[in-house]
């Protein structure tokens, strides 16, 4: 059995540079495979450990990507892992100040 | 001998020259890949640290990314299969398997159709390069004293590796001023002068003579100067070049003062004729910025930035947020003009099918693009006026890739079938959009008297319009140096605009890279172009140059121009004008 979410990624950069290297750090804090994969562009799933791998997947702002804990690990800690997407990987959102 | 590449970041500097070559000194190899992999990734973080200590929190990002990346399992595990297939664990094949995989993942992003993850691309040959030179032992012969560092290209950690004050200038015979090398020594004050063609070859020219003598070693190294402004640099000076190149220093210390105390006030000629000067801007956050300076207003504020790197069109709703957001930093007094997306084939839009060209700044582009399916202009004039409403201001449009009157035809039916949409659903818009055309193709310079009767006016793109007369591609860097866009044949097509936007009384704007040269700006002006848009870093040393001369010197070095043989006659006879002397 393994969770599965999927999330819209609305941050400015989408999953490029900071937000990118912020996703993974916290990806890699959760024990067992945390996979990822871009709904949108219809990507292969990769691991979420990987900034290299995550960055190949090209998500740009607007993009659903899909979070996977492979095994049976904890489903709370995909869920804080979602949270912190939907947060906006410490991005401000979009129009912010605008 | 003097040498010229393109100016990658300001300032003077006089010093030896210290040859950066990738990894040649031997060390002590480290042969496990995991460990030189920990030791790459500890030495990024700890580069991070420093270089955010100075105040560089973008460039401390990119070394903090570099150092995930020096670990990241699809690397090593990539470096260790090859690794594995060769065998031996030799450690400069390890070296070897770990640049290959580096390479590997850094065309896989290159690749992907979003422009920032070029840039991450360099990044990871970067990371591949430093754990391949831990492995095989190889390692930087710093530089014993201040230096002008002359490289082919330098990756930015090891810019940021040596010794604070150890480099006094940089200059490569490759890279861009828009690559991290060149955004990294901006941010460090360290000037840098790019795209040298002949640099590495003119520099073992000029040291032979030295070697030949025995002079190495305790000997005098080679002296270069280095001008990040002019991107200019000079082997071997001799001593009256030294002389002028420390009066440059002071003379440019000088301008730059009495340039911050005009701070605030008008574009001015000495004689009091107002020419309005104005920022270019690429996105909403750029607005602040060039109010800072001193604009007087956006003259080119860049759309792109809403299209690009995305898999679905920005919506209507999203449009109008960033156009009023500009439209409101600047208030209803001072002109903004948004200029309609300028996309064509050299960019992958996923949303847009844009057929690939064999030559796309020939192809389908700009306003073309309307030919095939008004839709997307459409939305894009319905955001402005909605915008305009939003902001209480009357924005100004333009569009690109102007070239035949049918052209003009078209984007006038746009706009006004896109207002009538805005009454018809009872949508609030500005109550009029003034609209004018980018002036960029030599077509369109041509027929700028037939033209001008239909729009409200005309900026000129200097850097297109020197691309399309001269038939040079500018990002070419062996054509770099000849794509002058003050080259007479360039002016003469200025010169027929201005003449032909006379004849229906509008102004003629100029927005390319010519109108932020003092040079440049100061022939234009006399060419008798009304106003002036350029990057805000550029707008103090127009102003002052502007407050320097008559209206009359710069309609006489106008004529002169004109009847100029090449370019480097006009900037001769510009700098006798305008006194900076470049």
């Amino acid at each position: 059995m393994s969770a599965a979410i999927e999330i819209d990624v609305h941050n400015p950069s989408g999953l490029h540079a900071r937000p990118a290297a912020v996703f993974v750090k916290a990806a890699a804090a959760i024990p067992g495979d945390v996979r990822v994969a871009n709904v949108t562009t219809g990507s292969s799933e990769v691991s979420a450990k990987s900034i290299l791998a995550v960055l190949a997947l090209g998500v740009s702002s607007g993009h659903r990507i899909r979070l996977r804990l492979e095994g049976d690990g904890a489903p709370d800690a995909l869920r804080s892992l979602a949270e912190l997407v939907a947060s906006g990987l410490g991005e401000p959102p979009a129009g912010a100040g605008a | 001998m003097e040498l010229r590449g393109l100016p990658a970041a300001p300032g003077i500097a006089v010093g030896p020259v210290w040859r950066y070559r990738r990894g040649e000194a031997r060390g002590i190899p480290l042969p496990d890949v995991r460990a030189a992999a920990d030791r790459a990734s500890n030495d990024l973080l700890a580069l991070a640290a420093r270089v955010r200590g100075l105040g560089r929190t973008d460039e401390a990002a990119i070394f903090d990314a570099q150092a995930l990346m020096a670990t990241d399992p699809t690397l090593l595990e990539e470096a260790e299969r090859l690794a594995r297939a060769i065998g031996v664990p030799d450690p400069d094949a390890l070296a070897a398997a770990v640049e290959t995989a580096a390479r590997g993942i850094a065309e896989t992003l290159a690749a992907l159709p979003d422009e920032t993850l070029a840039a991450r691309a360099a990044d990871v040959r970067d990371v591949g390069a430093r754990i391949a030179r831990i492995l095989a032992g190889r390692e930087i012969a710093l530089p014993e004293q201040p230096s002008i560092a002359i490289a082919d290209d330098l990756p930015p950690s090891i810019t940021a590796e040596l010794p604070p004050g150890s480099l006094l200038g940089i200059a490569l015979e490759s890279g861009s001023p828009v690559s991290h090398a060149a955004i990294l020594s901006r941010g460090l004050g360290i000037p840098s002068v790019v795209a040298v063609r002949g640099l590495l070859t003119a520099v073992d020219v000029a040291e032979a003579p030295r070697e030949a003598a025995g002079e190495t070693g305790d000997g005098e190294t080679l002296i270069v100067t280095l001008d990040g402004e002019a991107g200019t640099l000079v082997l071997g000076p001799s001593a009256a070049q030294l002389t002028e190149i420390e009066a440059r220093r002071e003379r440019r210390r000088r301008q730059g003062e009495a340039a911050r105390a005009l701070r605030g006030r008008p574009g001015r000629t000495a004689d009091g004729v107002a020419i309005p000067l104005l920022a270019n801007i690429g996105r909403p956050e750029d607005a602040a910025r060039a109010l800072d300076a001193g604009a007087e207003g956006v003259g080119l504020f860049r759309t792109e930035f809403l299209f690009i790197g995305r898999s679905d069109a920005p919506s209507e709703d999203e449009q109008v947020r960033a156009y009023a957001a500009v439209l409101n930093a600047f208030g209803p007094d001072r002109p903004v003009v948004v200029r309609l997306a300028d996309i064509g084939g050299d960019k992958a839009i996923p949303y847009l099918h844009l057929a690939a060209e064999d030559n796309p700044f020939l192809g389908v582009r700009g306003l073309r693009l309307g030919y095939d399916d008004r839709a997307l202009i459409r939305t894009q004039v319905r955001a402005i006026a909605r915008a305009g409403a939003a902001a209480g201001a009357t924005p100004r449009l333009m569009a690109p890739m102007v070239s035949t009157f049918e052209d003009v035809t078209m984007l006038r039916e746009i706009v006004a079938g896109a207002l009538a949409s805005l009454d018809a659903e009872g949508t609030a818009r500005a109550a009029r959009l003034v609209v004018g055309i980018m002036v960029e193709v030599p077509s369109a310079a041509l027929s700028a008297p037939e033209l001008a009767l239909e729009v409200d006016f005309f900026s000129i793109g200097s850097n297109d319009l020197t691309q399309y007369v001269l038939a040079m591609d500018r990002t070419n860097a062996r054509l770099a140096a000849a794509a002058d866009a003050l080259h007479p044949a360039v002016l003469r097509a200025i010169r027929a605009t201005v003449d032909g936007a006379g004849t229906n009384g509008i102004p003629v704007a100029v927005c390319g890279e010519l109108a932020g040269d003092p040079l440049g700006a100061a022939v234009l002006v006399g060419l008798g172009v009304d106003e002036l848009s350029m990057d805000a870093g550029a707008l103090d040393a127009v102003r002052l140059m502007l407050s320097r001369v008559t209206s009359a010197d710069l309609r006489e070095l106008a004529g002169v121009a004109l009847q100029a043989r090449t370019a480097t006659e006009v900037r001769a006879a510009a700098s006798a004008v305008v006194g900076t002397g470049a």
